[in-house]
């Protein structure tokens, strides 16, 4: 049975077989067996070739978050991605480049205006989150096309604070 | 002996006092914002209490508020943890008033150590050393640049009330002066309600080398040894450790008595942190006193036998101590390594979220200070400490050994966390040769990202990721990741059930 991931951004498919009391795992040129057994929820133990692998799961609505041998993943299925991925590109086409928080916190300065002509990394505004200011940087020369948020104004992360219009 | 303490604050600090007073059959109390109501440190404390909306200022830093909450709940005692309220001396005042014990210094000490440029201004009247700088606030940005110019470039720009690295800023130069005071002065007011600044000397590449004296109410002061922290970013500590490398017996020795000496001319009592400059000549800097129980104050406990917030309640309420200098010995090595919510690999942005998956570390020598649990969603409006793993061994090479193992075995899930970059500087070659200086991350870890990890890892996650999508704990009908779905993923590979033997 075939299945599509995208972990950190790069395509992966995997094929998994079942095969008695064990499972084949195909990724790549690569094949594993492993004896699985599920422990919990949130647990699984593989033992692949005597050597012992306890694989921590846990999902939030577009993700699996998975920790293994002392490393973290974020899986997310390959469907999902290639969604997201569109989206950016409608994006994109508008020729205007969005700029969002970076994590949820509360805007405490907005350092430009509409119109105002940005330099690359000069800073647009400061978002305050436990109680450290970030500044926020432009990512490109150009001038600001919209500013959508205001000082004191809480926002959430991914939220677009202002809009850019790349120099021409 | 006090019968009931109020807690006046959150997080992990707040569970470490609270079960400091489970231990001396002594009530808590807990206080709450409305961000806080499911956090740990309520679910641990005897009794809770809300004291206002989720913003620090109308919460935690709620003078009023806590000591009505103290009054009514009939605490004798309020502890204030670090931060928040910790070393506001108009807070101790408030306290003395209305009859409950602030379990830290006396507010006129607190006022004078807690002054920066008072504190400067006493402590190079006594004879102890002092970093070149201002020796008090500027009027205008004219009166700053001309200190600036006077003291020499590089400079500091430093919250008057300041701690924890907020409001700290470099200064390289003159154009860069007044943003470096206007952000100083802003992140000041907001950490502290105090947007006064000055400037100093800059000294580079230092090591922080800090003192924790703990002196009782009857003139008596001991010091317990030093604290490494110079593994710092944006001026934060991140790992702490105790003996320094960088100590002999002679300097430790004078250290520690500079240290008794500060306290004894601030008429300092209770437990605090006399902070150090130390330059590569071996020269040191008085830099201020930490008036508070200090996030590192676990590596001191584990090398010398001595439970500080336990001391701390006891010289509050009037014992005399009954540790003596000549008996105090450092035993072994103490590593402490803070977890932060931050992402480390987008420079140290806050990351705040919901915890899906906690699993502490354990083991001989391993000791986890936390605030947070399975299911917890961390608020954005406090600092973003989730917690402290700190670990003690018989030798600095096992302990960095046992800290790297306790690291590869700390889970969590949701956020990030500085976890990853942890292990890195703890297993970095010049970490390991103890060559720890205030630059240490700048000069290694520059644009930092999480290491490539083995393929065979990254293969069996996504077995993992295909198993999970098959389990029965996941909705059923066709997995998210499967491609053909028109099959019964079952038919082909049957389901995984928990426990089940495959």
């Amino acid at each position: 049975m075939d299945f599509e991931f995208t972990v950190n951004g790069v395509f992966q498919a995997i094929s998994l077989e079942r095969k008695e009391d064990r499972v084949s795992i195909r990724h790549g040129d690569k094949t594993l067996e492993a004896e699985v057994r599920v422990i919990s929820p949130n647990t699984i133990s593989l033992l692949v070739e005597g050597r012992s692998y306890l694989v921590i799961i846990a999902r939030d609505k577009h993700k699996k978050h998975i920790w293994l041998d002392g490393s973290a993943y974020l899986i997310q299925s390959g469907k999902e991605e290639q969604r997201r991925a569109e989206r950016g590109d409608d994006r994109a086409q508008k020729g205007k480049s969005v700029v969002t928080a970076p994590m949820p916190g509360k805007v405490v300065k907005v350092c430009v205006a509409e119109k105002e002509a940005v330099r690359k990394n000069q800073t647009l505004a400061i978002v305050e989150a436990m109680k450290m200011e970030n500044e926020i940087k432009s990512p490109l020369e150009g001038f600001v096309k919209k500013i959508h948020v205001s000082a004191g104004e809480l926002v959430d992360s991914e939220k677009p604070l202002l809009e850019l219009e790349p120099k021409v | 002996m006090f019968k009931k303490i109020l807690v006046a604050n959150r997080g992990e600090i707040a569970c470490r006092i609270i079960r400091a007073c489970r231990e001396m059959g002594i009530a808590s109390v807990a206080v709450y914002s409305e961000a806080d109501r499911a956090a740990l440190h309520v679910q641990l404390a005897d009794e809770a209490a809300g004291i206002g909306p989720a913003p620090a200022v109308d919460s935690y830093l709620n003078m009023d508020r806590i000591i009505e909450t103290a009054q009514k709940r009939g605490a004798e005692a309020i502890h204030p943890g670090y931060g928040f309220l910790a070393e506001n001396p108009e807070f101790a005042r408030r306290c003395e008033k209305a009859g409950i014990v602030f379990i830290g210094p006396n507010s006129r000490a607190l006022e004078l150590v807690g002054d920066k440029i008072r504190a400067r201004q006493t402590m190079e009247k006594a004879g102890i050393p002092i970093i070149p700088g201002m020796k008090s606030v500027a009027a205008g940005i004219v009166e700053y640049e001309a200190e600036a110019r006077k003291i020499g470039y590089p400079v500091m720009v430093k919250a008057s009330a300041g701690g924890g690295g907020k409001g700290m800023r470099i200064v390289c130069s003159e154009e860069e002066l007044r943003a470096g005071i206007e952000g100083g002065q802003r992140e000041a007011k907001s950490a502290f309600g105090d947007e006064s600044v000055y400037l100093e000397k800059y000294i580079e590449d230092p090591r922080h080398v800090e003192f924790q004296v703990l002196a009782d109410n009857h003139g008596h002061i001991v010091h317990l040894f030093e604290r490494e922290c110079s593994i710092q970013r944006r001026h934060q500590k991140i790992v702490e450790e105790t003996p320094s490398q960088a100590l002999t017996p002679e300097l430790r020795l004078r250290m520690g008595e500079t240290a008794r000496k500060v306290l004894q001319v601030s008429g300092y009592n209770n437990a605090g942190t006399v902070e150090f400059l130390l330059d590569r000549n071996k020269n040191f800097y008085f830099l201020e006193v930490n008036a508070r129980l200090q996030v590192e104050h676990p590596v001191t406990e584990l090398t010398t036998g001595v439970d500080l917030v336990q001391q701390q309640v006891r010289i509050a309420a009037g014992e005399t101590l009954s540790l003596k200098q000549e008996d105090l010995a450092q035993r072994g090595h103490a590593i402490e390594c803070r977890i932060y919510a931050e992402d480390p690999s987008r420079n140290f942005l806050p990351s705040s979220g919901r915890i899906l998956y906690l699993r502490e570390p354990g083991g001989p020598g391993v000791r986890h200070d936390g605030g947070i649990y399975t299911g917890w969603e961390v608020p954005i409006y406090y600092d973003p400490i989730l917690a402290k793993l700190i670990v003690w061994a018989e030798t600095r090479e096992s302990a960095c050994a046992r800290m790297a193992a306790a690291l590869d075995d700390y889970v969590i899930l949701g956020i990030s966390t500085t976890i990853p970059f942890l292990k890195d500087v703890i297993s970095h070659p010049r970490f390991r040769e103890g060559a720890t200086t205030t630059a240490f991350i700048k000069n290694h870890f520059e644009n930092w990202k999480v290491k490539e990890v083995a393929e065979v890892g990254l293969t069996l996650a996504l077995a993992a990721a295909a198993l999970d999508d098959l389990s029965p704990s996941q909705k059923t009908g066709p997995a998210p990741g499967s491609k053909k779905e028109v099959y019964s993923p079952w038919q082909t590979i049957g389901r995984w059930r928990i426990g089940e033997k495959t």
